[in-house]
């Protein structure tokens, strides 16, 4: 028991446990940092995330390319390192894929992707399991002009005539949280992929026993 | 009044039969309080689970309001099934374990009452604040903040009594299941406190609460629920056959291997943690390979012989059935965690798979095999009332094809979906389309097992009937 | 025969089971040997020497740092290739050949390989619009300016990783090389036969 506590609590704790954004940025380093911290909205959006177990469905965490496929799949750019959760509260990693990763889906998807997908996944993938969220949603009627932010459904799903959709707070807040959900750069511990095609005049394999800093 | 056969392969002395009703008395309230409560969450947690099953054959079904949302509802079965269920009765068949074999009465029956009350209480409350959007967001720990201290208090006021009555008992070496009680009884406080210290009440930062997270709900079930099933296996296989357990040193190899390498593991290898903590897991989880030949090879001696025995009574079927899936359940994990198959396997319906064996086939089914044993003779310990065998038995039936199916289906689709997820040629959208048919099976499976479940309540409440009717009629005679 | 049928063999109630004490048998001590050293292999080989930088599936501090830049210049285009990756794979492609009616490829193309990279700069710049010859075949379509999301740095990136890449070997572009063709002050996008009157250097 405390050996294993050791390992996987007290280890960990000690070696990662007050990470701090890195400037360790491969990629235009000097005085870059990463992560910037959430704004506002994307942060109450992980709350209405963390209140619907969101990550019973769907993973937040890109593996490197040795590992799995999700690079290829274009989920990211790179995979996930601990610096990419230093601002989340919680950590909601998830551990089932039901549905597709969304550690970088602020790259796929923009805020009126996410809210049509919430309100009825059908619409933009006929045949999905994932489940509705029409509760975070609103059906009125249209005072007149639609409302700039009434969903824009297809036929098949959208109200009655003199009715919109429109988003509640909390869908918005959601919306800007998965869009906010990116993991930029590439780090000293998630460096680029070697170039296929050779090209400068770096020697192909240069062989330094120093960590690059 | 019931006849004790004599003991002829037995080495340990009885004691007098007197002191053993006054053992079994002593644990009456508290244990029925604690097994109650169990069962019916239990059952609670199997309508989650088909709740939960049925949103993959239509995504609209319940959808319409907030608290039956599959994230909220899955969040609930988990918790329903692991603290409404799994604690109380791996608790409470400690307790008695420890009660029997100390042969000591239980130390503070009415304190363990009011932990159970109070235990109760919290996870009534906690699953409504799952449903109700205040779950932490960590499958197997979604209960929030205020809960777990109340639940934390409850536990430990239980398990101090199961401390104190092992504390005074009759001097003696102890037995297997005494070691796996005790472990269980000191683990868990270690690990809820560390959970909820670390991941709720002062949170660490960033990564750390995911691996804190895996680890918890590894312990909580490999070690935690693993330690309590296997001290009832232990047990009853050996008692209920006559025979001696094969061997003393196995057990113990059994016992110090799974605890020092049964704690480590849980973590998906593509984890964002540095590699050594995915290493040691990986480490960690096929090493587990020592103590799942040792119970195998330790029961496999001691029952060899007697095969066609294990089907008289209820109690060894349920306990060799359960001993069976264990062994299943930690291949699978071992096979799972080796470094080119967790590849094909992480976040795949295949760990879901080793889930629902694991607690409903290895830890339920032992659990249960237990209360058949234990129920009667709380009731009343010189004169046992009997189960209802044709209830039983479709307790029995139901419940392993229900899990099987469940298992099975979870296992295919989970291996199928691992390799369409590791080809990006394969869109999400096909990969869908690919494993929800076959995924819709395993609501038969949650079927099962409940329709297993209800025919036990049923069969319980015959029980408590033909008892009630027998003090009842005790009674008349005593006035008559 | 029932549970409780007294002459059950099963129903010893009083009795408590007891234990054999058989030895361990030696083939279980030597799984357990064999994979107690495996595992130390396993851990000395893919533990990273325990270091926090280490994720897998690299197996050392060495291996990671070998996989990153080593030198300025390396940095340098990689920083490129992040910008490419973000912003300029979506239309000209991630293997950069180009897609009929979105963009034309940089793949040996005439005007990214020229000795000077002056004119790209400009089409970095200002954005493209009109016809232009790329590779011998006729394009028209229309590229938006990158003067205001990018400074000179990551615009010189991009440039040198394009030359550098997929086969492509011209010279870096400096930092210095954009700032001066960002002088030329140029209202909204250029156009080829306006490219063909700068100079190339």
């Amino acid at each position: 028991m405390a050996c294993s506590w050791l390992s996987f609590v007290l280890g960990p704790q000690l070696q990662i446990g007050d990470m701090r954004p890195t400037t360790n940025i491969v990629v235009g380093a000097s005085g870059q940092i990463y992560p910037n911290a959430e704004p506002g909205a994307a942060h109450q959006g992980a709350e209405i995330y963390r209140a619907n177990g969101c990550a019973c469905c769907h993973t937040e965490q890109v593996r490197p390319r040795a590992l799995g496929s999700d690079i290829n799949r274009g989920w990211g750019i790179r995979r996930s390192t601990g610096y990419d959760y230093l601002f989340e509260q919680p950590v909601l990693l998830g551990s089932l894929r039901v549905g597709p990763d969304l550690a970088n889906a602020g790259r796929r998807m923009d805020a009126a992707a996410v809210l049509l997908r919430l309100y009825e996944p059908r619409a933009l993938t006929p045949g999905s399991i994932m489940p509705p969220y029409p509760f975070l949603f609103d059906k009125r009627r249209i005072q007149g002009v639609l409302s700039p932010d009434a969903l824009r459904l297809p036929a098949a799903f959208a109200p009655p005539p003199g009715y919109e959709i429109v988003p509640r707070p909390a869908a918005r807040a959601l919306a800007a949280y998965v869009t906010s959900l990116r993991q930029e750069g590439y780090l000293f511990e998630a460096p680029p992929p070697p170039q296929p095609a050779a090209k400068t005049n770096a020697p192909a394999k240069p062989m330094t026993n120093s960590p690059a800093k | 009044m019931s006849v004790t056969a004599s003991p002829a392969h037995t080495a340990s002395p009885s004691p007098p039969l007197s002191a053993a009703a006054g053992i079994e008395a002593s644990c009456r309230l508290p244990l029925l309080s604690l097994f109650g409560g169990g069962v019916l969450w239990l059952l609670a947690g199997l309508l989650l689970a088909l709740i939960a099953s049925l949103k993959f054959h239509d995504p609209h079904f319940l959808a319409n309001e907030a608290y039956w949302t599959y994230g909220r509802v899955q969040a609930a079965h988990r918790t329903a099934l692991l603290y409404g269920f799994g604690v109380p009765a791996a608790l409470g068949t400690g307790l008695w374990l420890l009660c029997r074999l100390g042969r000591s009465p239980l130390a503070g029956p009415w304190v363990v009452v009011i932990g159970a009350v109070f235990w109760n209480m919290a996870v009534v409350i906690g699953l409504g604040a799952i449903l109700c959007g205040d779950s932490t967001g960590f499958e197997s720990f979604a209960m929030p903040g205020y809960v777990t201290l109340i639940l934390f208090v409850s536990y430990l006021l239980i398990a101090l009594c199961g401390v104190l009555s092992f504390h005074r008992r009759a001097t003696g070496p102890l037995y297997p299941s005494q070691w796996f009680v005790l472990g269980s009884l000191f683990w868990f406080p270690w690990i809820f406190s560390t959970a909820s210290m670390l991941l709720l009440w002062a949170p660490v930062r960033g990564v750390m609460q995911a691996s804190i997270a895996w680890w918890y709900a590894h312990n909580l079930s490999s070690v935690f629920l693993g330690f309590a099933g296997l001290a009832s296996i232990f047990y009853f296989i050996p008692k209920l056959l006559g025979r001696p357990l094969y061997s003393h040193y196995l057990a113990a190899l059994a016992f110090w291997t799974l605890a020092l390498f049964g704690s480590w593991g849980g973590m998906p290898a593509g984890a964002p943690l540095p590699a050594w903590i995915i290493s040691m897991g990986v480490v960690g989880t096929v090493l587990t390979t020592v103590p799942v030949l040792a119970v195998a090879v330790n029961f496999y001696q001691t029952v060899r012989h007697d095969l066609q025995a294990l089907d008289v009574h209820l109690t060894l079927r349920f306990s060799y059935v359960a001993l069976v899936f264990w062994l299943i359940a930690a291949a699978h994990q071992i096979v799972g965690a080796l470094p080119h198959v967790s590849e094909l396997t992480d976040y795949t319906w295949f760990p879901v798979a080793h889930w629902e064996l694991f607690h409903y086939g290895f830890f339920a089914l032992a659990m249960f095999g237990a209360l058949y044993y234990i129920v009667p003779r709380l009731l009343d310990p010189l004169d046992p009332p009997a189960w209802s065998p044709g209830l039983a038995k479709c307790h029995f039936w139901f419940t392993s094809v229900g899990i099987l199916i469940s298992y099975i289906v979870l296992l295919v689709v989970g291996v199928g979906q691992g390799f369409l997820l590791n080809d990006p040629y394969f869109t999400f959208a096909i990969i869908m389309e690919g494993t929800t048919k076959q995924l819709r099976h395993s609501t038969l499976g949650y079927l099962c097992i409940l329709v297993g479940t209800l025919f036990f309540l049923l069969n319980f409440a015959l029980l408590l009937l033909r008892f009630g009717r027998r003090c009842w009629a005790e009674l008349g005679k005593e006035v008559a | 025969m029932s549970q409780d049928d007294p002459k059950n063999p099963a129903n010893r109630d009083n009795a408590e089971p007891s234990e054999g004490f058989a030895t361990v048998p030696i083939w279980l001590i030597m799984v357990f040997g064999g994979l107690f050293y495996w595992s130390q292999l396993y851990l000395s080989n893919h533990a990273g020497g325990f270091d926090k930088q280490v994720y897998a599936p690299f197996d050392s501090l060495e291996e990671v740092a070998a996989m990153n830049p080593k030198s300025a210049g390396e940095e340098f285009r990689l920083m490129g290739q992040d910008v490419f990756n973000k912003t300029c794979s979506a239309c000209h492609q991630p293997s950069g050949l180009g897609k009929e009616g979105t963009a034309p490829p940089l793949v040996g193309s005439d005007w990214v390989l020229a000795p000077g990279p002056n004119r790209i700069a400009h089409i970095a710049l200002n954005g493209l619009t009109g016809p232009i010859t790329v590779k011998g075949k006729e394009w028209n379509l229309t590229m938006v300016p990158w003067k205001d999301t990018y400074d000179d740095k990551h615009i010189a990136a991009v440039l040198t990783f394009i030359r550098s890449s997929w086969g492509n070997n011209a010279p870096a572009v400096t930092p210095e090389q954009v700032t001066a063709a960002r002088k030329d002050i140029h209202p909204g996008p250029e156009t080829s036969p306006e490219l063909l009157q700068i100079p190339i250097q």
